[in-house]
């Protein structure tokens, strides 16, 4: 079984070396033959990869423990699921794992992207056969899953803190996003290689550029909710490297998302798009190496890993070549339109897009201060929770806010005067709410009242834009106010879906604000019969409950409705935090509870949390699904136009 | 502006001056980032630092109350001091596990401050090479 595994592993590294090299010859060359057999390679080593994929899993499920990475990451009392999920749980499965993803995203990519041209999609092939080059490299020389060993008696286990359902989605989710980030750099890369430098590239990754930027937001709040029930610490965003990793390529994908429309609508950021999507890329590279190599605990652990100087020097070399690659085709990325005013769609779109790269960009500089600082002074130096929460305000704040100008603004230039009416009753709304804000006392802080008079803002304009197109289409007649609604968003799937998407944003950061800003914190040591209270809410200790489960001791502190406690499990001499957790439906608000120490004489000490608004966060998660779904969803009419657009350029080429 | 020039470049260049403008003002309010040190390093720094190392022999003392005493020495090599701590200590924390915790050298002794204590590594993906 493992010979067929390693065997399959060298069959897709083969494979894809094929498919850059004849696929590289066949598109300088103009073979036509031979890039259809590169294309066809790329297709047969994502089988490859699959049978490969389908060896592990099958070893998992057989606890065939004579495989080194079953020994290493399950034992033979782990439930069957977290066995299965353990394919994720280690290096090996997880690199395992990108190239499988990979070879999914480049087959559905390749197939569904005719209407690219050939040209183009003759260099994507050995674009997308490069990188998958690379992670076979890594698979078959450096980082095999099919190591083996005399199978030992038992394996080593499962980490517990990996044994949650989350463990089942968070992880699949992560990839898909950081994954998908390769298709439209590969056709980036295509097009410039091929030197068609038109949105045709842009239009053909629309909806996989906007799956994996989905992919990656649902996995980060998987992520975010998983700590804040599992981990037991209150918080659910600790900007931990392993975190920004993830948060990095996501702001570049969002910026991206935005700076694409102005270059389909008015042929204009070429270059910058290319820039953006090389640096979403890299950033995806960068963080499946952060979370791999562990090179950030400390600069010394990276000679220990065996693949961070792989990981290293591709990322050096993608990031030179596409470079040098944008450097040559310079004059072709001209713009065939300026930008004409400051006050524009346009404009908006560049303010955005500057800010979300300065705050990616401030974020990676804070993952990489500690490596920087220790080459430059000799001594490591770390920046923390200040640091990013500064730069958060500094840029998410306007971000925020032209979130809500953005859209109203006209395309090219717009008067004063009709801003001025366009913007009448969202601002009247914003002031009204900032001022019963500070009356209600929400002036404690400063940066919340900010953050909330901006949120409503925004979702007074996202209203507006929803009822003025509404009211436009029931004008046009024959509909009541429902049909105009779902014909309004049915006709501009893109736009009225990132405006949900937009309203998704607005609850996030409202729960953002409400659970840290305006947290109560309250910590005492209580004996039994003693009380403490907390945003209004009594409780009294009446002493601890024990119990002892299969392969742990539970003891829990008995608060009335709340059972906050710690486990203890024998196999794994571990402790684990068991928070108690009660949400209030009706304001969105937690109250989190945490028996931090567990004492001998009997007494608890209790530290409890009241989060306003916390569920808003996981409410907008839902929101963001939608919205992402709207904009995906196939549109038969939209097809139809694009195909008259560019069939007639294609005949003509 | 410039009759010449584009206003998309005069965007560019405001926003790049904006925020380096930021990004200067946060270094010079806040300084640079937290020394991050092992014990033998500590000799001689008087601010506070952020103290990485191993959990050395067994934990005596009240987080709560009196403090938590225990000491921390280098991954590397057997230099140790004594850290004193208050507040939540994480499930994860025991002998032999690496540690990081904030605070300020005193006496020769290394005073935390309250609730900074994390342990190290075995968060999501613990690196397994």
């Amino acid at each position: 079984m493992p010979d067929l595994g390693r065997a399959a592993l060298v069959t897709a590294f083969l494979l894809l070396v094929y498919a850059s090299v004849a696929g590289t010859f066949a598109a300088w060359h103009s073979r036509r033959r031979l890039a259809q057999s590169a294309q066809n390679a790329l297709i047969a080593a994502f089988g490859a990869t699959a049978v490969a994929a389908a060896v592990l899993l099958a070893a998992l499920a057989r606890h065939d423990l004579s495989f080194t990475y079953v020994a290493q990451h399950t034992s033979r009392e782990l439930p069957l699921g977290y066995t299965l999920t353990a394919f994720w749980g280690g290096q090996e499965g997880s690199l395992l794992l990108w190239l499988l993803v990979l070879g999914g995203y480049s087959v559905a990519a390749v197939l569904t992207a005719r209407r690219v041209g050939r040209e183009v999609l003759a260099w994507v092939v050995p674009v997308l056969g490069l990188v998958g080059t690379f992670f076979a490299l890594l698979l078959v020389f450096v980082a095999s899953p099919f190591a083996t060993q005399p199978a030992p008696a038992d394996g080593a286990g499962l980490n517990p803190s990996l044994q949650n359902p989350y463990m089942a989605v968070h992880p699949p989710m992560l990839y898909l996003g950081y994954v998908g980030l390769t298709v439209p750099f590969a056709f980036a890369m295509g097009a410039l290689l091929a030197r068609r430098t038109d949105e045709r590239w842009i239009v053909a990754t629309r909806r996989w550029t906007l799956a994996a930027w989905a992919f990656l937001g649902v996995g980060q709040l998987l992520g975010a909710h998983w700590a804040y029930v599992e981990i037991g610490w209150g918080g659910y965003y600790a900007w931990d490297p392993v975190e920004n990793a993830a948060l990095m390529p996501w702001l570049a994908a969002t910026a991206y998302l935005h700076s694409v429309m102005i270059q389909e609508k008015r042929g204009m950021l070429k270059v910058w798009n290319v820039l953006l999507v090389t640096l979403a890329f890299c950033l995806s590279i960068f963080g499946t190496f952060l979370t791999r190599s562990g090179i950030i605990q400390s600069i010394h652990s990276f000679t220990q890993s065996s693949i961070g100087p792989w990981f290293l020097g591709f990322i050096c070399f993608i990031t030179a070549a596409s470079l040098a690659l944008i450097f040559l085709r310079l004059p072709l990325l001209r713009a065939k339109t300026r930008l004409e005013s400051l006050v524009s769609r346009e404009a908006t779109f560049l303010y955005n897009n500057l800010l979300l790269v300065a705050l990616a960009l401030t974020i990676l500089w804070g993952v990489v201060y500690p490596l920087l600082s220790e080459a430059v002074t000799g001594e490591a130096s770390t920046v923390s929770k200040p640091y990013y929460n500064f730069f958060l305000h500094s840029f998410g704040l306007p971000l925020l806010l032209l979130m809500g100008i953005g859209p109203l603004i006209a395309w090219r230039r717009a008067s004063l005067r009709a801003l001025g009416r366009t913007f009448l009753w969202p601002t009247a709304a914003a002031v009204v709410a900032g001022i019963a804000l500070l009356a209600a006392g929400a002036g404690s802080s400063r940066v919340g009242v900010i953050a909330y008079t901006f949120s409503v803002f925004v979702l007074a304009s996202i209203v507006l834009e929803f009822a003025r197109g509404t009211s436009a289409r029931k004008a046009l007649g024959g509909v009541g106010w429902g049909g105009a609604f779902a014909s309004l968003i049915a006709r501009n799937r893109r736009r009225y879906g990132g405006y949900v998407v937009h309203a998704a944003v607005v609850l996030f950061a409202i729960g953002v604000a409400g659970s840290s800003a305006y947290q109560t914190v309250r910590e005492a040591r209580l004996h039994p019969g003693d009380s403490m209270t907390v945003a209004r809410n009594r409780l009294v200790f009446r002493g601890f409950e024990s119990s002892t489960q299969p392969n742990h001791r539970a003891i829990r502190a008995n608060l009335w409705r709340y059972r906050p406690g710690k486990n203890q499990y024998f196999a794994e001499d571990q402790v684990s935090n068991e928070v108690s957790i009660r949400h209030d439906l009706l304001t969105g608000a937690d109250l989190f509870l945490i028996a931090d120490q567990v004492n001998s004489d009997g007494s608890v000490d209790l530290k409890a949390l009241q989060k306003p608004l916390v569920n808003l966060i996981w409410f907008a998660g839902f929101i963001f699904v939608g919205g992402s779904l709207i904009a995906l969803w196939p549109d038969a009419r939209e097809e139809r136009r694009l195909a008259e657009r560019y069939e007639g350029a294609t005949m003509r080429a | 502006m410039a009759r010449r020039g584009s206003p998309a470049r005069l965007i560019v260049a405001l926003s790049v001056a904006a925020v380096l403008a930021v990004f200067l003002l946060y270094t010079s309010i806040a300084g640079g980032g937290t020394p991050s040190l092992q014990p033998s390093q500590l000799q001689g720094h008087t601010g506070r630092v952020s103290l990485v190392g191993l959990v050395a022999g067994q934990a005596t003392g009240d987080a709560h109350a009196g403090g938590l005493h225990f000491m921390l020495r280098d991954r590397h090599a057997m230099t140790s001091v004594p850290v004193v701590y208050k507040g939540s200590v994480p499930d994860l924390f025991k002998t032999g596990r690496e540690v990081v915790v904030d605070g300020k050298l005193r006496n020769g002794t290394f005073v935390a401050v309250p609730n900074t204590l994390v342990t190290k590594c075995p968060s999501k993906y613990a690196p397994k090479k």
